[in-house]
């Protein structure tokens, strides 16, 4: 209700000042009604012209009258003026013709208006790279050399294969693709994208796996790539499967040319492997992992708005203000701040909207609308009433069922008080009429056979409650999707299916309740656990958009592991801003620390948590309505390596320590060598730390630049210097760092004799044993989450194999638990650098004030609810809620019963069937409900 | 001190992004324009066919 | 219900059958007439009664899907 979503629509310039500008916007005309188009797609049907779908990446065609995809929101066609026949030439009108509800205009035009608004997220996102001008791979010229991109829309089930994996030319199943990683990345000779994009891949390895999939074992799938950089949550993991379990086979290789084999669709493949030889391979497609860049467009945009970017054309930000632009009030978020993966949006958009709202928590409330609330009309008890309103969707229903004939059988159905049809009951005079009928009539409860209620129940339920009824006396039935559009050539099989489906409509409804949602307050107060960076910033945040906020820290001081470091990718000096943000959380009066204390009880949900803190034997109890975690990382102690035996073999925060302390003794070194994956990567320790390639690397810089004519030499697995990291590796090899490269099977062994430092490893280019003799040895150490067991069992939060913690959803919810009101961020999530921890703990931030904003909460009323008399406490709906939901009844007349808060129930059911008294009801859903739709499932009609 | 500060924020672009920016947003008590380019919001991520680890599908 | 045709009654996730049955209608696939669908909030929801229920009254097949 307060998103206005503006389509065809760009924004073309913005004045004013943060907290007041003004945007002009263009809005191109769609050439249809918004409000009038019910998304039948007649106009797409009858539109003549055929032009590309850019949807399906080119792969095939659509109309000139279209809408993107089946789900598109918002869910309405348009004409694109572009390949309109009647836009260009003046005549046709085909669609306008036809359009039932006359919803074509084709004197639309196009628009600018101002908006006043007090901030600005940009969200624009990136393009993917065009490979078109890589003459070696003969992208334009051969039609199985595909982008990642159009592979993605031949895997997909929506796609134009329907998910079939077939090659272009042939429509041929393929038996060999080859993935080509860094097309339009990490290349300065072809392109100008120095940058690493970030995601290739990963997604490589996934088209990979499920290509393999989808055609079978047999199907053999090569990625060639340079450095495999999967540094996400569980990415290695997938990675180590992919090789092991699916097969997918990794060359590392660039592969230079692409030629077509004569007379076949094959295409051979010419590279250099590792060992230096020339190969020759033949496979039937070849998908090219392009890149992310940014539009040129944007960059003009970018340009005029005083935006500064990156030498990689991104929106220019610090690490410490993650998501703010180079101009006041304008955040950016998404792949316009720096080529990055779906979770990493999600988590920087979610900043962008703390950050937006730390500037504007003093106007909240005051542009938003409210809705009204009308009063309930009581009907427990009373006889079902049942109004019945048939869709006719246009011609969609109406067009294959015989809705006359469905409207007369559904009025001589028990109950039902009323039947009747509209011609779209979705709109707005349809609604208002029915309005009129519930109150006229008397209806206490409605059945809606129509479309979907997965798209439209929230609608008619809102008619429902604007007419005093309560919204859970509402029956959907899906005569549409489920039955006019997939039997259309058996209209009366369709016809008998949609009175079948409307009889258990009607047996279901008539025995639905009112049901209630329980209003909860929301304590207003949070709590942030941990005072590290993360920590420190969340409270920060939530302090400026105006809560109460308490940081519980286990130390004696702020700071964590942050405190130890040295200096961002960015070159900012850490231990700068980090006295600033201790300074800024120490003196803000809304935050109140709790050092030296620990967290020993949790009691209590969403909204109404109530936790025991404990420092030096006192206990003290704090109400707070949510929690952030931020309890951070440790850095992995090594045994490896001889780590321990000579002072001159340190890890990297060691050494982090001799640059801030100035150590004049690192000048003086004549050579100086790391080693990263130090505890990473190994099968006891699987996942990547993701922040050491570039930690090392950025150190190296500084041991070069410190001395130009120190040896520093650099062994790694694979360099994952991801996005414009990717420019300092760049850098380090410029000023004569040495990267040699080990495999996890050939490690390098560093001993001490006679008092000299001495590294042996294998050179992966002369493929030779080196014996390098060097002064000082950097170890790139693991980060290892602080599991605390306690504090996951304290808020029913788990953690994954490797510690840690495991958020709600791995791509949409970052930076949030499965349980309600818990929040998570930081180096407790999974490795990351500073930019990064920042970013989540405003996302948490973010996603925490959705919460306290409402000041109180609705359960849903489609939730369990136990029967105290038939609960034979048995445990069982206790021990299997995926949302802990169910408890025990500590006192009262049923102490030892199972109860269930509504607040946490998300109405799966789960107990409900489990439940071997049958004590479990799941409302809206309850077990009469369902068998009743299953008696009357075949009535003879 | 910023004079007339106002309660709506702008989001330009309708993917992933900014439609979670504008969730948050609305949820926190703002007015949000979002501002897309195209005729409809989704972006790239709708074109993914599926999504690791889960591989559920993008949509 | 066409007499020589097997009833199948089946049981979809709202979540994700019951939203690919959608998908299905939005492609303009087809697929027999025969199927009676109930929304089920969850897979989990799903009883062995249910099945039960559904043969005795003369399902020829059940289909849980989720």
């Amino acid at each position: 209700m307060n998103i206005e979503i503006i389509t065809l629509a760009e924004v073309q310039d913005i004045q004013g000042e943060a907290g007041n500008f003004s945007v002009d916007v263009l809005r191109h005309p769609r050439y249809i009604d918004e409000d009038k188009c019910i998304a039948c797609g007649i106009c797409a049907e009858k539109c003549p012209k055929k032009i590309i779908d850019t949807y399906n990446a080119g792969l095939s065609k659509r109309k000139s009258a279209y809408v993107e995809y089946p789900q598109a929101v918002p869910l309405k066609y348009a004409i694109d003026p572009d390949t309109c026949i009647y836009l260009l030439k003046g005549k046709c009108r085909a669609c306008e013709k036809k359009c039932p509800v006359d919803a074509v205009n084709f004197d639309q035009k196009p628009e600018t208006s101002t908006l006043n608004v007090g901030a600005v997220i940009l969200a624009p996102g990136f393009e993917p790279f065009s490979p078109v001008k890589f003459e070696n791979y003969q992208y334009a010229q051969l039609p199985n050399v595909i982008t990642s991109l159009e592979f993605e829309r031949i895997l997909s089930a929506s796609g134009p294969t329907q998910g079939h994996v077939t090659r272009p030319s042939d429509h041929k199943e393929p038996k060999k693709i080859a993935w080509f990683q860094c097309v339009g990345s990490r290349d300065m000779n072809r392109c100008d994208n120095p940058h690493c994009s970030s995601v290739c891949c990963m997604y490589a390895i996934k088209e990979a796996v499920i290509a393999k999939e989808h055609v079978g074992d047999h199907l053999e799938c090569s990625i060639f790539f340079m450095d495999m950089r999967t540094h996400g949550k569980e990415f290695e993991r997938f990675y180590e499967n992919a090789k092991t379990k699916s097969g997918v086979k990794f060359v590392r290789s660039r592969v230079h040319t692409v030629n077509p084999v004569p007379g076949s669709d094959d295409l051979e493949l010419r590279y250099v492997t590792e060992d230096g030889t020339i190969q020759t391979e033949i496979f039937d497609m070849v998908v090219l992992s392009v890149g992310m860049q940014t539009p040129p467009a944007l960059v003009e945009l970018a340009n005029k708005l005083d935006i500064s970017l990156t030498p990689g054309n991104f929106a220019e930000t610090s690490t410490f203000s993650p998501v703010a632009t180079s101009r006041a009030g304008i955040f950016v978020s998404g792949a316009f701040q720096g080529p990055k993966d779906i979770p990493q949006a999600v988590v920087d958009s979610s900043a962008a909207s703390a950050a937006a709202g730390e500037m504007l928590a003093d106007v909240r409330n005051t542009c938003t609308k409210k809705q009204e609330i009308v009063p309930e009309i009581n009907v427990q008890g009373d006889r079902p009433k049942i109004g019945v309103i048939i869709c006719q969707c246009g011609t969609n229903i109406a067009g294959v069922v015989d809705v006359p004939k469905v409207v007369e059988y559904a009025s001589t159905l028990p109950y039902v008080e009323l039947a009747t049809d509209k011609l779209f009951a979705c709109s707005q005079d349809a609604q208002e009429t029915m309005v009129e009928l519930i109150k006229e009539k008397g209806l206490n409860r409605i059945v809606m056979a129509a479309c979907t209620p997965k798209t439209h129940e929230p609608l008619f339920q809102d008619t429902l409650t604007a007419a005093g009824l309560n919204k859970y006396l509402f029956e959907m039935t899906n005569i549409r999707n489920q039955n006019s559009w997939v039997h259309k050539n058996n209209p009366e099989l369709a016809t008998e299916k949609a009175k079948d489906l409307v009889r258990m409509a009607i047996a279901k409804v008539a025995m639905q309740e009112p049901l209630e949602e329980v209003e909860l307050p929301v304590n207003q107060t949070a709590m942030v656990v941990g005072g590290g960076i993360a920590g420190m910033a969340a409270a920060k945040s939530l302090a400026e958009q105006g809560y109460e906020t308490h940081i519980v820290e286990r130390d004696a001081v702020l700071g964590g592991q942050g405190r130890k470091l040295f200096m961002t990718a960015k070159g900012e000096s850490i231990q700068e801003k980090l006295a600033e943000m201790i300074e800024s959380v120490t003196s803000d009066n809304r935050i109140h620390l709790h050092l030296n204390t620990q967290l020993t009880n949790v009691d209590g949900f969403v909204g109404n948590f109530v936790s025991t803190l404990s420092s030096n034997g006192n206990a003290t109890p704090l109400e707070h309505g949510v929690a952030v975690l931020a309890t951070g990382a440790s850095p992995y102690l090594p045994t490896e390596y001889a780590y321990g035996t000579d002072e001159r073999i340190i890890t990297s925060l060691e050494l982090d320590k001799k640059l801030m302390d100035n150590d004049a003794a690192l000048e003086k070194l004549n050579s100086a060598l790391f080693i990263q994956c130090v505890g990473s990567r190994e099968p006891e320790r699987i996942y990547c730390s993701r922040i050491c390639c570039t930690h090392s690397v950025e150190n190296a810089i500084q041991l070069k630049e410190k001395n130009p004519e120190m040896n520093v030499y650099i062994l790694y697995r694979d360099i994952r210097t991801y996005g414009e990291k990717e420019l300092l590796y760049k850098k380090a090899r410029q000023l004569g760092v040495i990267f040699i490269r080990f495999s996890i099977d050939n490690k390098p062994v560093v001993k001490t004799e006679n008092g000299k430092l001495i590294v042996n490893v294998v050179d992966h280019i002369l493929n030779m044993p080196l014996e390098l003799n060097v002064d000082m040895i950097s170890l790139a150490t693991a980060i290892i989450p602080n599991t605390d067991e306690k504090l996951s069992n304290f808020f029913k939060v788990a953690t994954n194999s490797d510690g840690f913690f495991i958020e709600k959803h791995a791509k949409l919810g970052p930076s949030e638990f499965a349980t309600d009101g818990v929040y998570l961020c930081g180096l407790a999530h999974y490795p990351k650098p500073i930019d990064e921890s920042i970013a989540q703990a405003k996302a948490a931030v973010a996603r925490a004030i959705t919460l306290l904003a409402k000041e109180t909460v609705f359960s849903s009323g489609t939730v369990a609810q136990v029967d105290p008399m038939l609960c034979a406490s048995c445990g069982v709906c206790v021990s299997i809620c995926p949302y802990s939901a169910p408890k025990f009844t500590e006192d009262g007349r049923f102490a030892g019963k199972a109860e269930i808060n509504p607040a946490l129930c998300k109405g799966c059911g789960l107990c409900s069937a489990s439940c071997r008294s049958g004590a479990i009801h799941l409302k809206g859903f309850d077990t009469d409900q369902i068998l009743m739709q299953i008696c009357e499932m075949d009535e003879a009609v | 001190m910023i004079k007339n500060k106002i309660g709506s924020v702008m989001v330009v672009g309708g993917g992933i992004a900014g439609m979670q920016s504008a969730l948050d947003l609305a949820d926190a008590g703002y007015y949000v324009y979002l501002v897309e380019k195209k005729a409809s919001i989704g972006g790239v991520m709708a074109q993914l066919d599926k999504t690791f680890p889960t591989n559920d599908c993008a949509m | 219900m066409s007499k020589k045709e097997p009833k199948i009654i089946s049981f979809l996730c709202n979540w994700c059958s019951y939203g690919a049955a959608d998908l299905a209608g939005v492609s303009r696939m087809e697929y027999p007439a025969n199927i009676r669908v109930i929304r089920i909030p969850c897979t989990g929801r799903m009883s062995i009664k249910f099945v039960l229920a559904a043969l005795r009254q003369g399902a020829d097949a059940v289909w849980v899907s989720g």
